[in-house]
């Protein structure tokens, strides 16, 4: 006689447990399995180098080159150019050239390597930098693109809602910034909106308010209310997006809002924004030269701001097409730029942000699909650290698309397995698997693929591997169609991470006190 | 998300200590454990309480295959799992079986199946054999690169109610077309339902080379099966 025990393999089903148990089974299958909710992604397999040494060096030169013949404007923000004059450089009007080495040797000396940026909630505290990747949604779209409604432009509904999706993905390490553009908010007020919406709808780590200095203010206030005063004063808890105005030329919205952060210690990606053809030449050589110059002249500008202000080497890199002037995305050429910039990167000692899920389709297409596929790719063998615009990405960063959302949060999602590597352990190696089952047979009812087969492959949720029959039966719907569904059980079974009622009180007085300060502007 | 649910149940106890009902219910979640010993426990246990081999296999195994099937069917069992469980029914069924015979209860059905001749690919055909098994089918497997002459002689020998033939290659597919025109030259055809399945067939072609159904997977395989069987014994009209 048989004393019935424990099932072997599922500690969940014991005696008449079955229908709830199948019931939670159920639920944990219908998602992706293999994706752990992490705070970064650790890589573990070498990065993708496209220029060797000889090539480098030969950028860099022609990157001192630039800095020191052509020089970099810092355009109406007179505080930058006294602080260049101090350092050595050569300040002529707005234009500031610098001695050979200069900018390099202050990011050298003073730049970290990596930096911590705190979450509300501690397990969301990611670190930006070193073997790491840490996965953010798209940056910017006015306009917001569905299956159902097709496009228009984007409300603070919107916001939130992905927010909330960007909380829910367990590809994606940190919330954000401007995932879209709340246009039905006033210009002057809607910033305030979008952080307080980052701090109660998610606990992911997220980006400040760039678009004026006093936004970045009130950016800082806020998430001092959040962290408490003291914290702010010790710890890095924004990364905020400073772009170049490419070509060579810093403005003073994001000048000062890049000097108010650094002042406080807190993050800047300095984003060199090239579209090559308009606003870089069109080789990759002479792009990587200009981004470098770029990156490099504003983060030693943000060092003499503040010695040791963390900074990230970003790089927004496309083309322009030469027949008609629009971007292009997912290309060959930027490919290389984005291997390359990574390099220059790493040679440098600071994180790299470029990549994301990047395409010129105004739909969840196939064009959308293998552009994006090819830029998050690139991006994560590239060895970019920071990569903004991982998911939602559509029109070349016009629209936000909720299907492409999905879509691109199941390759964030892949992306992480695939950077981890091959383990090797002894359960890997599965030699048990192959004595067990030998020539011919079949490896399904194998006792090692029993014990291994949950987590064993990625599962798309958006990808159908049925039969046709099975997929006509299903209704016969397109990727795009099977993510329009996925998105809306996502925000039907959204849950708010808890925020102390005090907090939010406090976030959302210090909101209308500002609102009711000053007039709405659309500017 | 979580992935994992765990809710420990130590409690451990004696199957023979269950009332009837309790027992039933407890196979059907053994059954979807995969846990062959205690199938063949309890199936024994029922039987020592006098229950026919028939109502063991219909209330107690196929019942609980049927629930197998449906979570496999939504996805939330996976084909390891699924082959536990039919594995775990095997076990009940080769006590039953011979019962059965005795007591001229018809069987849930029989099935010969194999890869057609010029073909050596078997994994799907294999999942077929296991699947049905798992709906309690008895499942006579005569394995790969067979001809006509190899079916012939396993109909022959093993009388069962299915023909199942499978092929992976688009230049083996039309051989069954072949076994098919053989058995009308013979007379046998419609001794048998013969089912079609493997990557390269879609419905067309198993109508075109006068099969009674396409299966397009395992799971749909052991879902047509027995209804086709059910109907055949009823003296419906057999396809699909």
């Amino acid at each position: 006689m048989i004393t019935h025990t424990q099932p072997r393999r599922d500690p969940g089903r014991g005696r008449r447990a079955g229908r709830p148990a199948r019931a939670g089974r159920a639920r944990a299958r219908q998602r992706s399995t293999a994706v752990d909710r992490e705070t970064w992604i650790e890589r573990r397999i070498p990065h993708v180098e496209v220029l060797d040494a000889e090539a480098l060096e030969l950028i860099e030169h022609n990157a001192d080159l630039v800095l020191r013949e052509i020089g970099i404007e810092f355009r109406d923000f007179p505080s930058a150019l006294e602080l260049w004059k101090e350092a050595g450089a050569d300040v002529d009007g707005e234009r500031v050239r610098f001695p050979l080495g200069l900018c390099r040797s202050l990011v050298e000396a003073n730049a970290p390597r990596e930096y911590q940026q705190h979450a509300r909630n501690p397990q969301r505290t990611t670190i930006v930098g070193g073997e790491r990747t840490v996965l953010a949604p798209a940056y910017g779209p006015p306009f917001v693109h569905d299956l159902d409604q097709g496009r228009r432009y984007a409300t603070l509904e919107d916001f939130r809602n992905f927010v909330k999706l960007t909380f829910m993905a367990p590809g994606l390490h940190h919330s954000g910034g401007t995932i879209c553009e709340p246009v039905d908010v006033p210009v002057n007020k809607r910033h305030l909106d979008m952080i307080y919406s980052h701090i109660k709808y998610s606990d992911k780590p997220f980006m400040g308010s760039v678009t004026h200095p006093d936004r970045a203010e009130d950016t800082l206030a806020m998430v001092k209310l959040l962290f408490g005063e003291d914290f702010i004063a010790k710890k890095t808890v924004l990364t905020s997006l400073i772009n170049a105005n490419s070509p060579l030329t810093f403005d003073a919205t994001m000048l000062g809002a890049a000097t108010i952060y650094a002042k406080n210690n807190q993050a800047t990606i300095i984003s060199p924004f090239l579209l090559a053809g308009a606003m870089s030449p069109v080789t990759v050589a002479g792009t990587l030269t200009q981004i470098l110059a770029e990156a490099l002249a504003g983060m030693a500008y943000i060092q003499l701001v503040r010695p040791g202000a963390p900074v990230v080497f970003g790089s927004f890199a496309a083309a322009v097409s030469m027949q008609s002037g629009a971007p292009t995305f997912g290309t060959p050429e930027t490919s290389l730029v984005i291997y390359g910039a990574g390099q220059l990167a790493r040679r440098l000692g600071v994180p790299y942000r470029s990549g994301g899920g990047l395409c010129a389709a105004k739909i969840p297409d196939a064009q959308a699909a293998y552009e994006a596929a090819n830029t998050l790719q690139t991006a994560a063998l590239a060895g970019v650290n920071f990569m903004l615009h991982a998911t939602g990405w559509l029109e070349g960063g016009l629209a936000m698309g909720y299907e492409k959302f999905v879509m691109d949060a199941d390759q964030a999602n892949m992306i992480a397995v695939l950077l981890k590597g091959v383990d090797m352990s002894e359960n890997a190696q599965a030699l048990d698997a192959l004595r067990e089952v030998g020539p011919g047979s079949h490896f399904l009812g194998a006792a090692h693929t029993l014990a291994n087969f949950e987590t064993a492959f990625y599962r798309s949720p958006v990808a159908d591997n049925n039969s046709f029959e099975q997929w006509r039966e299903d209704g016969s719907l397109d990727a795009a169609r099977r993510a329009n569904g996925i998105w809306k059980q996502m925000l039907r079974e959204y849950e708010a991470p808890r925020l102390d009622p005090t907090i939010d009180e406090a976030l959302v007085d210090f909101m209308r006190r500002r609102k009711s300060e000053f007039e709405d502007r659309d500017y | 998300m979580d992935t994992k649910e765990i809710v420990p149940d130590e409690e451990e106890f004696i199957l023979a200590d269950l009332n009837n009902d309790d027992l039933v219910e407890q196979m059907h979640e053994d059954l979807y454990d995969g846990l062959r010993e205690e199938i063949v426990e309890g199936t024994s246990i029922l039987l020592e309480r006098n229950w026919s081999a028939d109502r063991v296999l219909n209330e107690a195994l196929v019942e609980g295959m049927r629930i197998v099937g449906v979570d496999f069917r939504d996805g939330i069992l996976f084909v390891p799992e699924v082959l536990l469980a039919a594995n775990a029914m095997k076990g009940g069924m080769a006590i039953l079986r011979p019962l059965l015979a005795e007591t001229g209860v018809k069987p849930i059905g029989k099935m010969v199946i194999g890869t057609v001749k010029g073909d050596i690919h078997d994994i799907g055909k294999n999942l077929v054999g296991m699947m049905l098994e798992g709906s309690g089918f008895e499942v006579f497997d005569i394995g790969i690169n067979n001809s006509v002459e190899d079916y012939f002689e396993a109909l022959e020998k093993h009388r069962p109610d299915i023909l199942g033939m499978s092929a992976l290659l688009t230049t083996t597919m039309p051989y069954m077309k072949v076994v098919i025109d053989e058995m009308v030259k013979q007379g046998i055809r419609d001794d048998y339902i013969v089912l079609v399945g493997g990557a390269p067939l879609n419905e067309e072609f198993g109508r075109a080379v006068g099969a009674d159904a396409y299966c397009r997977d395992a799971a749909q395989a052991a879902d047509v099966a027995p209804e086709m069987v059910r109907s055949r014994r009823r003296g419906g009209v057999v396809s699909a």
